[in-house]
C-alpha cells in the first residue's frame, strides 16, 4: 500500500516522547510508590530487603515501557506471534527446568535473573490474539472455523499454567482470553454454549484435574470460617486485619496484625490488607481510585485508537490488569478464593512488576499511535 | 458517550482533519471524527465493535464498585473481629473442683490439688517391652513385667498409674513413649493429717465422699466453688486430741472422745475420737480407726446421767434442791441390788447425791420423779433419738423395750440406756443454757437455735452450781482449772461383757461447763476401758482419768476461745455440806 500520512512520517523520537501520555504515566509512578511504602512497612520500617529491589525493577521497567512505548506500533503487530512463541517456550521450559518456590514449579532461571513465564504470557497472548482478530472480517468472526485457530493459541498457555500448577494465573490468562474474543466480536451465543460446556465440565475436573491443595482452597472458599487455624487462616487473618483499621487505619507501620505476622504474605498477595490497616478504609478505597484511574485511562486510550490492532491490544492490557487487581483485592477481602495473585504495581514481585510495565509500554504505543491506520497485511511486512 | 470515530480495518474511516496545536492527548472530542456514513454490515460491524468496548468498560467498572463497596463494608461492619474473637475464647472449662473445707476461722482441712492420672492405649505402643523397661525407671512402684503385660493387652484402654505430680508426669512424658496419656484428676489432700478425721471423713479415688462431712454434703462440695466452712476450730481439735491422746497411752485405753460445743447454739467446736486415721490415706479408716465413737458409738454413760435425773426432780417439782432420800441401804429390786460403791450409809440431800454420786439417791429421785415423766425429759433432752448431726455416722441411742420401775431406777445412774458422747454433752449443754434444746451442729453460723424450752430457767441455774459443787467438793476435783469456773460431773460405768457387767472394763468420763454462772462451752472427755494405774491407786474412774484431762485442756483453750481467767472462785451458795470428801464415783 505504502501510503503512509504525513503525521506519521514525521514521528521522530522526540515527537513520540512528547506524545507520551505522561499523566498516566505519573499515575502508575504513584500507585509503584504506595508499593514502595507498603514494602518498607513490611519490613518494619526497612527498605530491605523488598522495598529498595522494588524500585529498582520498577526503575528498569519504566524505561522498558517508554522504549516499547516509542516502538512502532506495527514493529509490534509483525513480531506479535514471535514474541508469543518465544514466552511460550519459556513457559514449556518451566515445565523442564523450573524451580519450585511454594509448592509450585512457576520459575525459570536466565542466569542474572528468575523469571516467571506465566505472567509474560498474559501479555504476549494478548498481542497474539490481538494480531489474529485485527483483519478479520466481521463474516470471519462469526464463523466457527476462524476460532479454532486463536482457540488454541488460548489454551496451550492456560494448560501450560494449570501444569506448574497455578491454577489462579491459569483461570486469569483464560479469562483475558476470552475478553479478546468478546472485543473481537465473537457472537455472545458462542460464549454462552461454552460457558454451559464449562459448568458441565466441573464434574469430571474436579475429579481428574484439580489437585487437593486446590480443592482446599476452593472449598475453604465457600466457608472459611469452616477451619480458621487452617485452610482459612490467610483470609480470616486478612478479614480481621482489614476489619480493625477501621476509617483512617492504625498508622504507618503500626498495623498490629500485619507487624505481629498473624497477616501470612504481607509483602506480596496480602499487601492491600496490610495497606488497609494501617490507613483504614480511607487508604484502601484511595488505591482503589487510583486503579480505577488507570483504568479509565486505558479504555480510553483503547477507545481513542483509530487501528483494531490496539483497540485489541489496550483493551487486553487494561483488562488483564484489572483481573490482577480485582483478584487479588477480592481474595483478601474474602470474596474470591485466595489463588495466589499478586496486586500489580504494588506487591512484590520482579517479572509482575516488569511484565505488567511491558503490558503499559504496549498500552502507551496504542496511546502514541493512535491515529495509525493499519490495513489487512499490515502484518507482513507490506505498509 | 459518542463513540462515532471508529474505524474499521475494512471501512476505513475519512482521515480526521489535521490538528493545528490543539491538545492531541483529549481522547474523546467528538470533532475529532468526522461524520461517519456507513451501511449495512460494515455499520453493524462497527456497532458490535463499539458495544463491546462499552460493555467490556462498564463491567470493569461495575467490579471496582463491588470491591469498593465490600472495602465499606469490612471498615465500618468490624463483623469479623468480634465473631472469631468469640470463637476462640471458647477455651475448654477446667475439671470439676472439689470444694474446699475450712474450719471456723477459715484455716484449710481439706482441699484438692490437680494430679495427672497415667493411662495407655496399648495399641498404640509400639515396642510394650521397652515401654515397660523406661517407665519402670519413672516409676519404679510400678512393677516391670506387669506392665510390659498390660501394654502389650488387646484393649484400648488401660490405667497405669495415678495421682503423678506434675514432676514425674514431666519425666514420663519426657520419655517419649507412644500410647501415654495423661487425664487430669484431682486428690482430696487433708493438710491436719488425722486432726479432724472423723468429722471430715475421706473420698474414694474419683473424688466421691465416702464418710464424714465428704460424704454428708457431697452435693455441695461437688462442683461447689467456695470453702465449705465447719463450726470446728482446728486449734481446739489439736490441743483437744494431743490431751486425750496422752491420757489414752497413759491409762491404755482403747479409745477416747472428746467434744467441745457451744451451749447456745450447739456448733460443735471440737470433735476427737480415737483412734482415728490419716484421710490422706483412706486404707488407714479402715477397722476400728474408722469407727467415729463420738457420735456413731453409743454408751452407758453411768453417774453423768445422775445430771439429768436430778434436773427433771427439781424441774417438775417432785423435789427440792434440800430434799433428803434415804441412802442407808442398797435397794433390792427384781433380784438386782443398787448399792453404792462408797456408801455415805444415811440420808443424802439431791446436792449430796451428786457430790457424792449416790446410785441409792438417784434411783429414789428417780423414782419420785416417775416412768412417763422421766421418759418425756430423756425425750426433750434429745437422748432417746439419733442425734440430728450433719455427719452420716451418728448412732441411735439404745433405750429399754419395756420401761418399768427397774429401768427408771437404773437410768437415773445412767445404766439401762446407752447415748452417744455427743447427744450426752448437747443434753447438758441444755441444762446450763437456760433450759433450751439443743442441736448439735458441725456447720459454723447455723442458724441459732430458738430452742423448745426444756427445764425452768431456775432449774439449769441451780443445775449449774450443783455442777459446780461436784467440781469445787466431789469427784471432780481434779478438773477444778482455777480461774475457768468449771462445773461439771463424772461418770464411771461398767461394760457390758458377754456374761453381764465386768467391773474391769469401764468407760469413764467427765462432762462439763465453764465458766458455770454464764456458761459458754460444754465439754466431754471419755475413755473406753482405761486401765487403773499404781499412781491413781488402780483407780480408772472419770474422775481420775477424763477430768484431768478437760481441766488441761480447758486452762489451754480458754485463750483461744477468749475466755480469761477470774482470779478468785466465785463463791458457790446453796445446800450441801462443804465436806470434802474423795467419792469413789
Amino acid at each position: 500500500m505504502g501510503l503512509v500520512p504525513e503525521r506519521q512520517r514525521e514521528s521522530t523520537i522526540g515527537r513520540k516522547l512528547w506524545q507520551i501520555n505522561w499523566s498516566f504515566v505519573l499515575l502508575i509512578a504513584l500507585i509503584a510508590g504506595v508499593g514502595f511504602a507498603m514494602l518498607y512497612s513490611a519490613a518494619d520500617g526497612q527498605l530491605d530487603p523488598w522495598s529498595s529491589r522494588q524500585m529498582a525493577r520498577f526503575g528498569f521497567g519504566l524505561v522498558a515501557m517508554i522504549v516499547f512505548a516509542l516502538i512502532d506500533i506495527r514493529t509490534w503487530l509483525r513480531y506479535a506471534y514471535f514474541i508469543y512463541f518465544a514466552s511460550l517456550v519459556l513457559l514449556a521450559a518451566v515445565e523442564v527446568t523450573g524451580s519450585v518456590g511454594m509448592g509450585a514449579q512457576r520459575w525459570i532461571n536466565l542466569g542474572f535473573i528468575n523469571v516467571q513465564p506465566s505472567e509474560i504470557v498474559k501479555i504476549t497472548l494478548i498481542l497474539a490474539l490481538a494480531r489474529y482478530f485485527y483483519a478479520s472480517r466481521v463474516e470471519d468472526v462469526e464463523r466457527m472455523t476462524h476460532l479454532f485457530v486463536p482457540a488454541a493459541m488460548l489454551a496451550v498457555p492456560v494448560f501450560l499454567v494449570l501444569r506448574q500448577p497455578d491454577l489462579g494465573t491459569a483461570i486469569l490468562i483464560l479469562v483475558t482470553g476470552i475478553t479478546i474474543f468478546f472485543l473481537a466480536g465473537v457472537r455472545a451465543w458462542i460464549f454462552v454454549a461454552t460457558g454451559l460446556a464449562a459448568i458441565s465440565a466441573i464434574v469430571p475436573v474436579w475429579k481428574f484435574v484439580l489437585l487437593d491443595y486446590q480443592k482446599q482452597r476452593l472449598l475453604t472458599y465457600l466457608n472459611p470460617e469452616s477451619d480458621p487455624l487452617g485452610a482459612g487462616y490467610h483470609v480470616m487473618q486478612s478479614k480481621i486485619a482489614l476489619g480493625s483499621g477501621g476509617l483512617f487505619g492504625k498508622g504507618f507501620l503500626s498495623g498490629t496484625q500485619s507487624h505481629l505476622s498473624f497477616l501470612p504474605e504481607k509483602h506480596t498477595d496480602f499487601i492491600f490488607t496490610m495497606l488497609a490497616e494501617e490507613f483504614g478504609m480511607a487508604g484502601g478505597l484511595g488505591l482503589v481510585g487510583l486503579y480505577l484511574m488507570v483504568l479509565v485511562y486505558g479504555f480510553f486510550i483503547a477507545v481513542r485508537s483509530r487501528n483494531h490492532f490496539g483497540r485489541l491490544v489496550g483493551m487486553g492490557v487494561v483488562a488483564a490488569f484489572f483481573y490482577n487487581v480485582f483478584v487479588n483485592i477480592a481474595m483478601v477481602m474474602g470474596l474470591l478464593p485466595v489463588v495466589g495473585m499478586p496486586l500489580p504495581l504494588v506487591s512484590y514481585g520482579g517479572t509482575a512488576m516488569v511484565t505488567l510495565l511491558f503490558g503499559f509500554g504496549l498500552l502507551l504505543c496504542v496511546f502514541v499511535h493512535r491515529d495509525v491506520t493499519i490495513s489487512p497485511g499490515t502484518a507482513d511486512g507490506n505498509y | 458517550m459518542r463513540i462515532d470515530h471508529f474505524n474499521h480495518p475494512h471501512n476505513p474511516a475519512p482521515e480526521p482533519a489535521p490538528r493545528a496545536g490543539s491538545d492531541d492527548r483529549a481522547p474523546m472530542s467528538p470533532e475529532l471524527a468526522g461524520p461517519v456514513q456507513l451501511q449495512g454490515v460494515q455499520a453493524q460491524a462497527l456497532n458490535t465493535s463499539r458495544n463491546r468496548l462499552i460493555v467490556t468498560g462498564a463491567l470493569l467498572a461495575l467490579a471496582f464498585t463491588v470491591i469498593a463497596g465490600r472495602l465499606v463494608e469490612l471498615a465500618l461492619s468490624q463483623d469479623a473481629r468480634p465473631k472469631f474473637a468469640a470463637r476462640i475464647s471458647e477455651t475448654p472449662k477446667p475439671p470439676k473442683v472439689r470444694a474446699n473445707i475450712a474450719d471456723r476461722n477459715g484455716i484449710l482441712l481439706a482441699t484438692s490439688l490437680p494430679t495427672a492420672a497415667l493411662y495407655a492405649n496399648p495399641n498404640h505402643v509400639l515396642d510394650a517391652r521397652l515401654a515397660a523397661k523406661r517407665l519402670h525407671k519413672v516409676l519404679p512402684e510400678l512393677d516391670e513385667a506387669a506392665l510390659a503385660k498390660k501394654l502389650s493387652g488387646k484393649s484400648t484402654f488401660v490405667w497405669l498409674h495415678r495421682n503423678l505430680t506434675p514432676d514425674r508426669q514431666f519425666k514420663v512424658n519426657a520419655l517419649g513413649v507412644p500410647g501415654l496419656y495423661f487425664q487430669g484428676m484431682e486428690r482430696r489432700v487433708y493438710p491436719h493429717g488425722a486432726l479432724a478425721a472423723h468429722v471430715l471423713g475421706v473420698t474414694d479415688i474419683d473424688g466421691n465422699g465416702l464418710s464424714g462431712v465428704e460424704k454428708q454434703f457431697d452435693g455441695q462440695l461437688t462442683g461447689g466453688d467456695s470453702a465449705f466452712g465447719l463450726s470446728l476450730d482446728i486449734r481446739v481439735q489439736a490441743m483437744f486430741r494431743d490431751a486425750l491422746l496422752r491420757q489414752q497411752n497413759r491409762f491404755s485405753a482403747i479409745g477416747a472422745v472428746g467434744v467441745l460445743m457451744d451451749v447456745s447454739n450447739g456448733e460443735v467446736v471440737a470433735l476427737v475420737s480415737l483412734p482415728d486415721f490419716d484421710p490422706n490415706n483412706p486404707v488407714s479408716a479402715a477397722g476400728d480407726a474408722g469407727f467415729n465413737r463420738a457420735t456413731k458409738g453409743v454408751y452407758e454413760m453411768g453417774s453423768t446421767f445422775k445430771l439429768f435425773t436430778a434436773a427433771m426432780a427439781l424441774d417438775s417439782g417432785v423435789s427440792k434442791i434440800t430434799s433428803r432420800f434415804d441412802a442407808t441401804k442398797p435397794i433390792r429390786i427384781h433380784g438386782f441390788t443398787i448399792s453404792d460403791y462408797h456408801a455415805e450409809k444415811r440420808w443424802l440431800t439431791v446436792t449430796e447425791i451428786l457430790v457424792h454420786s449416790s446410785n441409792i439417791g438417784a434411783a429414789k429421785m428417780a423414782m419420785k420423779v416417775g416412768t412417763a415423766r422421766q421418759k418425756n425429759y430423756l425425750r426433750s433432752f434429745g437422748l432417746t433419738r439419733a442425734a440430728g448431726i450433719e455427719l452420716p455416722e451418728v448412732g441411735t441411742p439404745l433405750t429399754p423395750d419395756r420401761w418399768r420401775d427397774i429401768n427408771t431406777m437404773t437410768i437415773a445412774y445412767g445404766h439401762g440406756i446407752a447415748v452417744s458422747p455427743l447427744q450426752l454433752t448437747a443434753a447438758v449443754a441444755a441444762l446450763v443454757n437456760g433450759g433450751y434444746r439443743v442441736r448439735p451442729t458441725i456447720i459454723k453460723g447455723a442458724a441459732p437455735q430458738s430452742g423448745d424450752r426444756v427445764l425452768k430457767a431456775g432449774t439449769s441455774e441451780k443445775m449449774r452450781r450443783l455442777m459446780r459443787m461436784v467440781v469445787t467438793q466431789g469427784t471432780g476435783r481434779k478438773a477444778d482449772a482455777e480461774g475457768f469456773l468449771l462445773g461439771g460431773k463424772t461418770g464411771t460405768a461398767d461394760k457390758p461383757g458377754r456374761r453381764g457387767y465386768s467391773g474391769r472394763r469401764v468407760i469413764s468420763s467427765f462432762v462439763a461447763v465453764f465458766p458455770f454462772d454464764a456458761p459458754r462451752y460444754a465439754i466431754l472427755a471419755l475413755f473406753d476401758e482405761p486401765k487403773g494405774l499404781k499412781e491413781t491407786f488402780g483407780y480408772a474412774t472419770g474422775g481420775w482419768v477424763a477430768a484431768p484431762v478437760v481441766k488441761a485442756v480447758v486452762q489451754r483453750l480458754s485463750p483461744l476461745l477468749g475466755l480469761r481467767p477470774r482470779a478468785k472462785a466465785v463463791a458457790v451458795s446453796g445446800a450441801g455440806r462443804g465436806k470434802k470428801r474423795r467419792a469413789a464415783n
